[in-house]
């Protein structure tokens, strides 16, 4: 336990602005309100990744109710999902990769990654889904150059 | 306690695959999944855990009177979430050896508890047993006794003592009060050796000793255990609290003791001391009514 009250941050590019702040640039999983934030968006872009396949020729009520059930399926899916990439990671574990990282940060690898292919594929769609798919790419990116530039700074590995 | 072999039985609101299950998410999620993952669960045990929503109810009907059935479902949902959180970052603390954040109110009793020759915690169903045990081991390297009221899952029992003792990295052991007058001694040898005994005393279950009192303006019935310890073995009762703040944040709230003095009126003595716990505890409950995890009614009706 630690007593500490200093602001630190699980994703690169909160680190990398922390560093140019003074602050510290070591990855942490105790801010709250990044947790929320990287939450409810991955949860959003596979909502909205499956809500366009609900057929537009439905009435207004059953698409509402489709939405609302959605709402639930959605979150079955994640777990699915979820222990399905555990099995991946362990069958690339044992085929030598990902062993260097806890399976958690393996996990949030492939989570980030199928959230992407989602949000590449409602780019094309246009409208409001488009536009939270496009914040997701550019915080990707934005993640990904943060990164590499702590990589370059200071040698910080994905495991740090 | 059932011995809950059955393939049905591990999945029951207490059953053993829950925990199991929150053991894997800590291992295999990131960080980040967990709020909407909770909140989904949350809603999954809201449904499916109808008698502690039903408790919970009841119970904030009295804490916060004139309050609405409706908006009462809502805290019943921000309990529920609230207890998601707090069973889901003592799983991090045991398993991953994460770091947390805490305050400590009350700094000069802590201190004083460490240093007790015999000392008796009182508690309520509030925050994280795991953490405050793993602090309490941390910090003073004594040895606590934690008293439990029995699991109805044999196999969840079994879980949720090598979780505690997990936490409390070998200086924790957890007793449960099923063993009648038998245990009632162990631990009054146990006080009388200079050892710390904790016990929650916010609510009654099965056949354990009760005494009257009032909470809330409402009659209540407490577990006498406690307090009849501390007046035979003349030892302070340091009512204790874990509080949760915010993302692994806690605050570890501690109270003046409570001592017992023998005058010889035995039922006297007791009242009294229950008497002031009753204060502490609705001090301490009133503002903090979404972390106090008494999954059954606690009032008379």
């Amino acid at each position: 336990m630690s007593t500490g009250e200093f602001p630190r941050f699980y994703f690169a590019l909160p680190r990398l602005l922390a560093r140019y702040r003074g602050g510290s640039s070591e990855r942490a999983e105790t801010n709250g309100g990044e947790a929320w934030i990287a939450s409810i968006v991955t949860y959003l872009v596979n909502y909205l990744f499956f809500a366009q396949f609900i057929p537009t020729t439905l009435g207004l009520g059953p698409r509402m109710l489709s939405l609302a059930l959605l709402v639930f399926l959605v979150w079955l899916f994640w777990l699915f999902a979820l222990h399905v990439n555990s099995l991946v990671i362990k069958l690339l574990q044992a085929c030598g990769l990902f062993r260097t990282i806890p399976i958690r940060r393996a996990q949030s690898i492939l989570v980030a990654g199928t959230a992407t292919a989602m949000s590449l594929q409602l780019l094309g769609g246009g409208g409001w889904s488009a536009e939270i798919a496009a914040i997701w790419l550019v915080a990707v990116a934005m993640n990904l150059v943060a990164a590499a530039i702590l990589a370059l700074r200071n040698g910080d590995r994905a495991h740090s | 306690m059932n011995n809950s072999t059955s393939r049905l039985g591990r999945f029951a609101v207490r059953g053993v695959f829950w925990r199991h299950y929150l053991d894997w998410a800590v291992i295999n999620l990131p960080f980040y999944v967990y709020p909407v993952q909770l909140v989904f669960f949350t809603f999954f045990f809201f449904f499916f855990a109808a008698p502690a929503r039903r408790a919970i109810m009841a119970n904030l009907a009295v804490i916060l009177p004139g309050s609405s059935r409706a908006m009462n479902h809502l805290r019943a949902y921000r309990s529920l979430y609230n207890f998601a959180w707090t069973i889901t970052e003592a799983a991090i603390h045991r398993i991953l050896k994460e770091e947390f954040s805490y305050e400590i109110i009350g700094a000069e009793w802590l201190e004083q508890l460490g240093a007790a020759p015999g000392a008796i915690v009182l508690t309520a169903h509030m925050g994280s047993y795991d953490l405050g045990a793993a602090l309490f081991a941390e910090k003073f390297r004594r040895e606590i006794r934690i008293v439990r009221a029995p699991e109805p899952d044999q196999q969840s029992a079994q879980h949720l003592t090598a979780s505690l003792e997990k936490a409390g990295e070998g200086v924790v052991k957890v007793d449960y009060n099923t063993a009648g007058a038998l245990l009632s001694f162990d631990l009054l040898k146990a006080l009388r050796a200079g050892e710390i005994v904790s016990i929650q005393g916010d609510r009654v279950e099965g056949e354990m000793g009760q005494v009257a009192a009032r909470l809330f303006g409402h009659a209540v019935q407490l577990p006498n255990g406690p307090f009849v310890l501390a007046l035979v073995a003349q030892v302070p009762i340091f009512p204790l609290f874990i509080a949760r703040f915010g993302c692994r944040r806690y605050a570890i709230i501690v109270h003046e003791p409570i001592r017992l003095e023998n005058t010889g009126d035995r039922e006297r003595d007791i009242a009294k001391g229950v008497g002031q716990w009753c204060a502490i505890l609705e001090e301490t409950v009133a503002p903090r009514w979404d972390q106090w995890f008494a999954f059954t009614p606690i009032f008379a009706r």
